[in-house]
C-alpha cells in the first residue's frame, strides 16, 4: 500500500489519489509529470521519487506548509524508481 | 478476458482469507460501453471494462467482507469525471482513497494492500508519523502519479 494511502488511515484530514499517468495525459501535463512516482500535494507543490516513510511525510507536510521540512523535497527530487522487474504482489511494503 | 490469471486470483483469495478482518466498500465509477469508441479526450473510457472485471475479481475474492458498487455515470449523478475511478472505504464512510485509471501492475498491489489495511485498520506507520499527522487541522490531498510498470 502506498504511504499516501496509509496516511489516510492515520488522519481523517488526508485524501489519497493514485493517478495512472498514461490514461490521463491532460492531468499529467497539468501537474508536470515527467517521471514517476510524482507526488502532488494540494494540487500545488510536488516531488518525484520513492521516499522512505519519514522523508515522504516530511516532504508532504512541508509542501502543505505544515511542520515539515521543505528542503528534503529538493534533495530527493531526482530519485526515480524502476519497478519493471518486480512481481506486483511482492511490492506492497515498498515506500511510495 | 480477466486481467488476473487463476494463480493470482488464488493468491489474492488466500491473502484476503488471512488478512481481512472487517468489511470494506469498493465503488467503481465508469462509463459503460465506451471502451472501443474513439472519442475526444475526456469522453471515452478505454479501461472501464477492465476496471470492472478487476473490481469484480477483488470482490469475489472475499465476498463476505468486500462489497462493490458500480456507478454508471451516464445514468447516475456523480461528480467523478476521471474514469474509471475506484474508491475504497469503510462501509458508510466517505472514501478518502481512490485510484483514477486502471489500477494494474504495481498499482494492483497497492489496491490489494489498501483493502487489507482498511479492513484491519492497521496503517503500519511509525508513532512519530502518527503524531505528526495528528496535528493536521486542514484537509490535505496527496495525489500520486504512477504508471502500470
Amino acid at each position: 500500500m502506498s504511504l499516501a494511502n496509509r496516511m489516510t488511515l492515520a488522519s481523517p484530514q488526508i485524501t489519497a489519489i493514485s493517478v495512472e499517468a498514461t490514461e490521463f495525459p491532460d492531468l499529467a501535463q497539468r501537474f508536470g509529470v515527467q517521471g514517476v512516482p510524482r507526488t502532488v500535494v494540494n494540487r500545488q507543490g510536488a516531488f518525484v521519487g520513492a521516499l522512505p516513510e519519514q522523508q515522504f511525510v516530511s516532504s508532504v507536510l512541508g509542501l502543505a506548509g505544515v511542520n515539515g521540512q521543505p528542503e528534503a523535497v529538493e534533495a530527493e527530487e531526482a530519485r526515480q524508481v524502476d519497478r519493471s522487474n518486480s512481481s506486483p504482489l511482492e511490492e506492497t511494503s515498498q515506500a511510495d | 478476458m480477466s486481467l488476473l490469471n487463476d494463480q493470482v486470483k488464488q493468491q489474492v483469495r488466500e491473502r484476503f482469507s488471512e488478512r481481512l478482518s472487517g468489511p470494506v466498500q469498493l465503488k467503481l465509477y465508469l462509463r459503460p460501453g465506451s471502451g472501443r469508441l474513439i472519442l475526444p479526450s475526456g469522453l471515452g473510457c478505454p479501461t472501464c471494462e477492465e476496471a470492472r472485471e478487476l473490481a469484480q475479481d477483488l470482490q469475489e475474492a472475499a465476498p463476505e467482507l468486500i462489497s462493490l458498487e458500480v456507478i454508471d455515470v451516464t445514468v447516475q449523478d456523480s461528480d467523478v469525471t476521471e474514469l474509471p475511478t475506484l474508491t475504497l472505504a469503510f462501509p458508510g464512510e466517505e472514501p478518502r482513497i481512490r485510484w483514477q485509471g486502471l489500477p494494474a501492475g504495481y498499482e494492483f498491489a497497492t489496491v490489494v494492500d489498501a483493502i487489507e489495511r482498511v479492513s484491519s485498520g492497521e496503517h503500519g506507520l511509525s508513532e512519530a508519523t502518527v503524531g505528526r499527522l495528528a496535528e493536521l487541522t486542514e484537509p490535505l490531498e496527496v495525489m500520486v502519479f504512477a504508471t502500470p510498470t
